[in-house]
C-alpha cells in the first residue's frame, strides 16, 4: 500500500473547448475535426483546466486546496474520485490507480460533491441513507445501524423521517456529507463544503470536519474561504490557472510575506485613480480594493516593504478629491495576502 | 462511533450486490414516484383522451350510417374499430412514456444534480438505468389495465383471445422498447436536449407502424421501412392475439422479428451506454447541466 494517501504526479486535463468561447486559455490543437457534410468544422481546441498537479497528501491529514473559482480545485477532485479521466498524469488514491482501478478507488472514498444537490430532495434525509448504504453495497443489516449512528451524530434525528425538501441548506449539506461518510472511507474528498452555508451552519460542518480528522480520517477539502482553509488544514496547496503554485503549512504560506507588512484602510468615495496613484508609493504593491455591502465604503489592502514610510504618503493621496479615510490599520499577513502575494489577484476575483 | 477504516466495512462486490443496489434504485423510483400524486390523473386521463381522439375521427368518417366503418373492418379483419386502435393507440404511448421516463432517465438525475453522487459509489453503473425501467413497467402495466377496464366499461370493448397472449407479445416487445430507451437515455446525457428526437420516434412510429391502420395500406415503400420497426411486428401480434383468438404458432412470425430487434436495441443500449460513461469521464459531461 502507498504511503501516501492520496499522490498525484502531473495530472492534466484538458476538456474539448471551441473558439470564440472567450476562454483565453483554450489553445489549437494540430487534430482537426472529422469532415462534416452540413457545415465545416471548426478545429478543436482545448481547454486546459488542470495543467501539471502533484499533490502527495499524507495519511490522517488535512490537505486545503485553496484557489478562486475556475483555478482547477474542482477539476482535480472530479479527477480523483473517477468522474473525470485526467488527461496526463498519473494518480492513485489509498494506493489504487484513478484510471486502472476506479472501483477500488471508489471503494476508498467518500466524496461530498455539488452539496445539497448530491442528494434527493423527494426521500427522507433517512431514505438518502439507505438508499446510497445499498449502493456502497453495505449489507442491510449493517447499513440500518450505521444509518442510525450518523443520523444521530449529524444531530439530524427529529427530522430524519421528513423529506429533504423541508430541510435548510445546512441540514442538506450534513446528510450529504453522512452520506460519504456511509462506507466508513478512510479518504474524504469534500468539494466545497460550506459554500451558500449561513455562518453557524458553516461552523458546525467545520467543527465536524476537524472531528473527522481527530478519528483518523484523511481529508482533501477545496476551498474558497481563506479563513476555513487556514482553520482546519494541515498543509495548504495554492491552485491558480490549473497549476499548484505554493504548497506548505498555513504557517509557512505566510512566512513567505512576513517581511512584508499589509495595510488595510477603509475609505468612502474611492476611485481607481486613487488607486493608481496609491500603487505609485514607493514600496507599496498587491493593491486590492473591495466594496463593503451597499454602502460607499471600501477596504484597502496593500502589501509594503515600511509602513512607516508609506503611510504618510498614503493618508496625503487619501485626503480631498472626496475620499475620506474611515480606518487605518497595519495586520498580519493572512493567506489571502499570500494568494494575492503569489497571483498578484483577489481570491474572491 | 466505531471508525474503523477497511473495506470489510462494505460487502462483497460481486452480484448480489449489484442486485441489491438495483433493488435500491427500482424502490428509490418507486418512492419518488409516488410523492408526485399527479400520475394518478396521468393514468386515468391519458388512456381514455388519447384513443379518443382517433375513436372520434373513425366515427366522424365512417358516414352517417357508419357503412365505412364496416369496409374499414372488412378491411382490417377486425371486429370491433375501437379495439383495433386502442392497441395501436396504446403500443405508441407505451413507446411514447418509455422515450420520456427511462430516455430522460439520467438526463434528469444530471439536471437535479444526483447523477454525479450515484455515479461516485462502486455500484454497476447501468443499474441506474436499469433501476429506471422497474417503476415505469409496473406503470406502464397498470396504464394498459386502466385502458382495458375504461374501454370495456365505456365502449364495451371485449377481448376475443388470449389475455396470455398478449401479455406473451408485449413480454418480447420489452427488449426493443426498453432497448431503444437505453440507448436514447445514454445520448441525452451528451446532447442534453432531446425533445427534437423524442417527436422524431414517436412521428415514425405513428405513421409506419399502422397505429390505427393496417400497414398493409401504406405505399410500399412506406411498408419496407415498417417491417424495420420493432412496433409493427407488437401492434400486429397483439391484434392477432386480441381479436383473431391467435396463439403461440400464428403469432410466431410477429414474436421471432420481435425478439430479434430486442436482442439488437439491447445490444446497442447497452453499448451506447458504455460509450457515454466513457465519453462522460474524458468531457465531464456527468456533472455538466
Amino acid at each position: 500500500m502507498s504511503d501516501f494517501a492520496i499522490e498525484a504526479r502531473q495530472l492534466v486535463k484538458k476538456f474539448p473547448a471551441r473558439p470564440g468561447t472567450g476562454d483565453k486559455t483554450a489553445e489549437s490543437s494540430p487534430v482537426k475535426r472529422k469532415f462534416s457534410l452540413f457545415r465545416k468544422r471548426e478545429p478543436k481546441t482545448l481547454f486546459t483546466a488542470v495543467n501539471g498537479v502533484d499533490l502527495r497528501i499524507e495519511r490522517g491529514e488535512i490537505f486545503g486546496l485553496l484557489g478562486p473559482n475556475g483555478a482547477g480545485k474542482s477539476t482535480t477532485i472530479r479527477m480523483l474520485c473517477t468522474l473525470l479521466e485526467p488527461t496526463g498524469g498519473t494518480a492513485k488514491v489509498n494506493g489504487f490507480d484513478i484510471v486502472k482501478q476506479a472501483n477500488d478507488v471508489r471503494r476508498s472514498l467518500g466524496t461530498v460533491l455539488a452539496g445539497e444537490r448530491s442528494i434527493y430532495w423527494k426521500l427522507t434525509g433517512r431514505e438518502n441513507l439507505e438508499y446510497f448504504a445499498a449502493l456502497y453495497h453495505i449489507p442491510q443489516a449493517i447499513a440500518k445501524e450505521r444509518v442510525d449512528e450518523l443520523i444521530e451524530r449529524m444531530e439530524m434525528k427529529e427530522r430524519a423521517n421528513e423529506l429533504v425538501e423541508k430541510y435548510s441548506t445546512g441540514m442538506r449539506q450534513r446528510i450529504a456529507i453522512a452520506k460519504a461518510l456511509l462506507a466508513r472511507p478512510p479518504i474524504l474528498l469534500l468539494d466545497e463544503p460550506t459554500l451558500g452555508l449561513d455562518p453557524q451552519a458553516a461552523r458546525r460542518v467545520r467543527e465536524l470536519i476537524a472531528e473527522l480528522k481527530q478519528e483518523g480520517h484523511t481529508i482533501l477539502l477545496t476551498t474558497h474561504y481563506m479563513e476555513e482553509a487556514d482553520l482546519l488544514s494541515d498543509r495548504i496547496g495554492i491552485i491558480d490557472t490549473g497549476k499548484v503554485i505554493a504548497l506548505d503549512t498555513p504557517e509557512g504560506l505566510k512566512r513567505r510575506i512576513e517581511q512584508k507588512e499589509v495595510i488595510r484602510i477603509e475609505v468612502t468615495g474611492w476611485h481607481d485613480d486613487l488607486g493608481d496613484k496609491l500603487k505609485s508609493i514607493a514600496g507599496i504593491e498587491n493593491l486590492m480594493s473591495r466594496r463593503q455591502g451597499e454602502a460607499d465604503l471600501w477596504e484597502v489592502n496593500m502589501q509594503a516593504q515600511n509602513s512607516r514610510t508609506a503611510i504618510p504618503r498614503i493618508v496625503e493621496h487619501i485626503s480631498g478629491n472626496g475620499t475620506r479615510l474611515v480606518n487605518m490599520n497595519i495586520v498580519k499577513p493572512s493567506l489571502e495576502d499570500v494568494f494575492i502575494h503569489l497571483t498578484g489577484k483577489a481570491l474572491r476575483d | 462511533m466505531d471508525t474503523t477504516f477497511s473495506q470489510r466495512s462494505l460487502g462483497k462486490p460481486g452480484f448480489l450486490s449489484d442486485l441489491r443496489a438495483f433493488w435500491a434504485v427500482v424502490h428509490r423510483e418507486w418512492t419518488i414516484f409516488m410523492r408526485y400524486p399527479s400520475w394518478i390523473i396521468a393514468l386515468f386521463i391519458w388512456p381514455l383522451i388519447f384513443p379518443m381522439m382517433y375513436i372520434l375521427t373513425a366515427r366522424a368518417l365512417s358516414g352517417p350510417d357508419g357503412s365505412g366503418l364496416a369496409v374499414f373492418m372488412q378491411a382490417t379483419g377486425a371486429r370491433d374499430f375501437i379495439g383495433y386502435i386502442i392497441i395501436g393507440t396504446t403500443v405508441w404511448m407505451w413507446q411514447n412514456i418509455v422515450l420520456w421516463d427511462v430516455g430522460f432517465a439520467l438526463r434528469n438525475e444530471q439536471m437535479r444534480g444526483t447523477l454525479e453522487s450515484n455515479w461516485l459509489s462502486p455500484t454497476w453503473r447501468f443499474s441506474y438505468l436499469l433501476g429506471h425501467t422497474g417503476p415505469q413497467l409496473v406503470s406502464m402495466l397498470l396504464f394498459i389495465t386502466i385502458t382495458a377496464l375504461e374501454f370495456g366499461f365505456m365502449f364495451g370493448v371485449r377481448l376475443h383471445g388470449s389475455p396470455w397472449m398478449i401479455g406473451l407479445m408485449m413480454l418480447a416487445a420489452i427488449p426493443s422498447i426498453y432497448g431503444l430507451g437505453f440507448a436514447f437515455a445514454s445520448l441525452v446525457i451528451t446532447v442534453k436536449e432531446a425533445n427534437a428526437f423524442v417527436f422524431l420516434i414517436r412521428g415514425l412510429v405513428m405513421i409506419f407502424c399502422g397505429i390505427t391502420f393496417p400497414v398493409s395500406l401504406l405505399p410500399g415503400w412506406m411498408q419496407s421501412i415498417a417491417q424495420w420497426m420493432p412496433q409493427t411486428y407488437l401492434i400486429h401480434g397483439m391484434r392477432a392475439a386480441a381479436f383473431s383468438n391467435a396463439r403461440i404458432p400464428e403469432l410466431l412470425p410477429d414474436l421471432i422479428p420481435l425478439l430479434a430487434f430486442g436482442m439488437f436495441w439491447l445490444v446497442v443500449g447497452y453499448f451506447t451506454f458504455l460509450w457515454m460513461e466513457r465519453r462522460a469521464r474524458q468531457t465531464g459531461a456527468i456533472g455538466q447541466y
